[in-house]
């Protein structure tokens, strides 16, 4: 895996997260109690022997600048490559947004053209999946293929009118996809993480941005398939996903790590999950506490009830308080007596005492970092 | 060349800790886990750390295997920089002699040349027995300020245990004026606390000196102390009045783990700006099952509790099954209670499995000792204070 390296895209829409990426990409959303999104998504790499990853930033990109710090946490600070920050700058084709990951690559050419390795796994930052990716390797080499996409059968990603679908050989090759259909004909879901020929890459993204196309999948990708001048596989991922694209698939997959099968799904013994470390001591229970199906962080005091939530670091439940089927994020406080249910904490934000906050379950309360209610 | 450094650190993590049994039957007492996810050392390294001492070495000998695995490169202690940062330091060959470190002076007497590289005006001298959190710099200026030879960090500790400690007499200055090992009669209760800071040109001198004494059992509190005081050297009392345990038996290092249970705690382990800070094992956070019940304890990640936990502290990785019930227990990394199984006031060292339906430790008594990786096989009791390793016959 020395010869492969990986970059993450981070700019997908996030507009159905509501205050949720209000100051953060998607990528740095904080989710099962002490994780980023991206966490999953470069401890998968490193687990699979990556040891040049780039993450091209886009928006807000502060707090995930913030959180990968040097990489040290996912041993990708070494002097040989790395882990590699790439922030959007301006220049002629790009005045600050970029349209998609296409222009996002061809802002950061020079990254590509100067990394070594000859591989590249490229994965969005949206789906949260933990892949043996040098099987996924494997598979691209020994397939001899331009171009591997990995893929589920697992319908919980599939979303209405979006995502990219794929219909296969036998031998796994891409005879056809289709791009946001309202009626999919297939059940293979692109998971828009693949494996392809650095220099290929580079040439495709040159050549798209050039003749002003923006979309990967359906410039790119379905002209490769359509014209057969490359060859496109792909590989199936059996694990666990999540597409978080939304407040309720966000706190549908917070809610699903609850089920112990399912957590043993994403944070595999093998493939241990990394992130930055706070330091905090062990979460405390009190005396008169409940706590019934709930996902605890380090640096909890829990002196109230909950139940059916996922804790983050650092958040204290006061006696007498009572937590349903919430989400709360790092030091986030709820007073004595506050009965919350179906509701989403953001960072530091506190619920006063005897205070009733009752989020319908389809369609959760947001609270926004720093709010006090 | 390496640049100078006002004060190093010397951590001394050799010993053996034979009164903590089957829990250093393998690892030096330094690496011994505290607190549901730390280890002894971890405290004497983030007060280095937090008190602005970036070097350290780290002087081992017993079984230092995992405690060299643990410290690694240093960086859960920001201890991984270019200029310092933590050395691990065994004995080691030299051209005439090779020997162990004979005692505490002698650890350092053969580390000096550690030390001179970095040329440092104060030497700071640490053990790994202590649970304790404590501002070394403040410590470094006070022995500036009272322009002492030595200082000597002391706690007060009840009149009538002080015959069990080596106490300081000291003036009405913090001068220090005698010292007495377990005396009789205590003067003072001014208990050494095994921290000292040396201005290291005196140290130096008295390190040598001691080491051409044949008859000299090379100790700090024996020896080097002792001859400073004959010298009328100029040595000082630094009073400390913080949580300090030492956790050098079964029963204190229980003990120490359930203070952290108190309300409030006596330790304070919430401070953001004086954070413990300890290598990360890297587990899902931990889950409590519908039908558990916890109530009184500390618990981290990794965990899965599906059954009872009153009064305890898991460590990381730990599995209480349905219906196993845990009570006033110290349960290290990676063991697992099995279902109906029930431990109470014990330490469960790391990897152990407790058998279905096994009982361990009583209600009263002695704290019962379940050895690191032992499989305690099903129904099984172990009475109060037993200690059961991987030989132990039922």
């Amino acid at each position: 895996m020395k010869d492969v390296m990986g970059i993450i895209y981070t700019g997908e829409g996030d507009a159905q997260l509501r205050e949720l990426t209000l100051y953060r990409a998607i990528a740095a959303l904080p989710v099962a109690s002490r994780y980023r999104i991206i966490d999953f998504l470069v401890s998968s790499m490193v687990n699979g022997g990556i040891k040049n990853v780039g993450v091209i930033m886009q928006k807000n990109y502060h707090s995930l600048m913030d959180h990968l710090g040097s990489g040290k946490e996912w041993d990708l600070h070494g002097k040989i490559d790395g882990l590699h920050i790439l922030p959007p700058f301006l220049t002629r084709e790009n005045v600050g947004l970029y349209p998609g990951v296409l222009d996002a690559l061809r802002s950061n050419t020079n990254y590509l053209v100067r990394s070594k390795q000859e591989t590249i796994i490229l994965s969005n930052s949206k789906i949260i999946y933990n892949a043996k990716m040098d099987e996924l390797v494997r598979f691209f080499r020994d397939t001899g293929a331009d171009m591997t996409l990995l893929y589920t059968t697992d319908e919980g990603i599939k979303r209405d009118e979006a995502g990219t679908y794929l219909s296969l050989d036998e031998s796994h090759n891409v005879t056809d996809l289709e791009v946001d259909p309202t009626h999919p004909s297939y059940n293979n879901i692109y998971m828009q993480v693949m494996v392809i020929r650095r220099e290929l890459l580079r040439e495709l993204v040159d050549k798209a941005v050039a003749h002003g196309l923006h979309s990967m999948d359906r410039d790119v990708i379905q002209r490769l398939v359509r014209d057969g001048t490359a060859k496109v596989n792909a590989y199936e991922y059996k694990g666990m996903c999540w597409n978080i694209d939304s407040v309720q698939s966000y706190f549908k997959f917070n809610m699903d790590i609850l089920d112990t099968a399912k957590r043993k799904g994403i944070f595999r013994e093998d493939m241990p999950v990394y992130t930055k470390v706070r330091d905090e001591m062990p979460a405390y229970y009190g005396d008169d506490c409940s706590v019934v199906n709930s996902l605890v962080a380090d640096g909890c005091q829990i002196e109230g009830s909950i139940e059916n939530s996922v804790l983050f670091r650092g958040v204290k439940i006061a006696p007498s308080a009572h937590v349903k089927n919430c989400i709360i994020m790092q030091d986030g406080l709820v007073q004595e007596g506050a009965y919350i249910e179906n509701c989403i904490l953001d960072k530091q934000a506190i619920i006063k005492r005897n205070a009733r906050l009752i989020g319908p379950q389809a369609y959760p309360i947001v609270i926004a970092k720093d709010v006090i209610i | 060349m390496l640049r100078k450094k006002t004060c190093v650190a010397m951590l001394l993590a050799g010993g053996q800790g034979s009164r903590l049994g089957i829990l250093t039957q393998n690892v030096a007492k330094p690496a011994v886990p505290y607190g549901g996810k730390y280890r002894i050392i971890d405290f004497p390294l983030s007060n280095c750390t937090n008190s602005g001492i970036d070097t350290v070495g780290v002087l081992t000998q017993y079984q230092p295997l995992e405690l060299n695995a643990y410290i690694g490169s240093g960086a859960p202690w920001d201890l991984d920089i270019s200029n310092g940062g933590v050395f691990v330091l065994p004995p080691y060959q030299k051209v005439k002699s090779s020997e162990w470190y004979r005692g505490t002076a002698n650890a350092i007497y053969q580390n000096m040349a550690f030390i001179e590289q970095y040329n440092p005006d104060y030497v700071l001298i640490l053990s790994g027995d202590h649970i304790y959190k404590m501002d070394y710099n403040a410590m470094l200026n006070f022995h500036i300020r009272h322009g002492a030879d030595a200082t000597i960090a002391v706690r007060p500790v009840p009149w009538e245990e002080a015959s069990r400690f080596g106490i300081m007499n000291t003036d009405s200055e913090d001068r220090i004026t005698e010292f007495e090992e377990k005396p009789k009669n205590p003067k003072s209760n001014k208990a050494s606390m095994g921290v000292y800071i040396f201005t290291w040109e005196k140290l130096r001198h008295y390190l040598i000196e001691d080491e051409n004494d044949k008859k000299s059992s090379n100790d700090f509190g024996k020896n080097i102390i002792p001859n400073m005081l004959n010298d009328k050297q100029i040595l000082c009392a630094y009073n400390f009045n913080g949580y300090w345990k030492d956790v050098g038996t079964i029963e204190s290092l229980w003990e120490a783990n359930m203070d952290l249970l108190q309300n409030p705690m006596p330790i304070d382990m919430h401070d953001k700006k004086w954070r413990i800070f300890a290598r990360n094992p890297g587990m899902a956070p931990h889950y409590i099952a519908k039908g558990a019940t916890v109530a009184d304890s500390l618990i981290t990640e990794g965990c899965e509790v599906y059954g009872n936990v009153n009064h305890s502290i898991l460590f990381a990785g730990v599995i209480v099954e349905e219906g196993a019930s845990v009570e006033s227990a110290v349960v290290m990394p990676g063991s697992v209670i099995r279902r109906g199984a029930i431990v109470r006031r014990c330490i469960i060292a790391e990897n152990a499995v407790i058998g279905p339906g096994a009982i361990v430790g009583e209600e009263e008594g002695k704290i019962a000792v379940i050895g690191h990786g032992v499989t305690l096989p099903a129904g099984v009791s172990v009475p109060a204070g037993e200690q059961v390793d991987e030989n132990y016959t039922f």
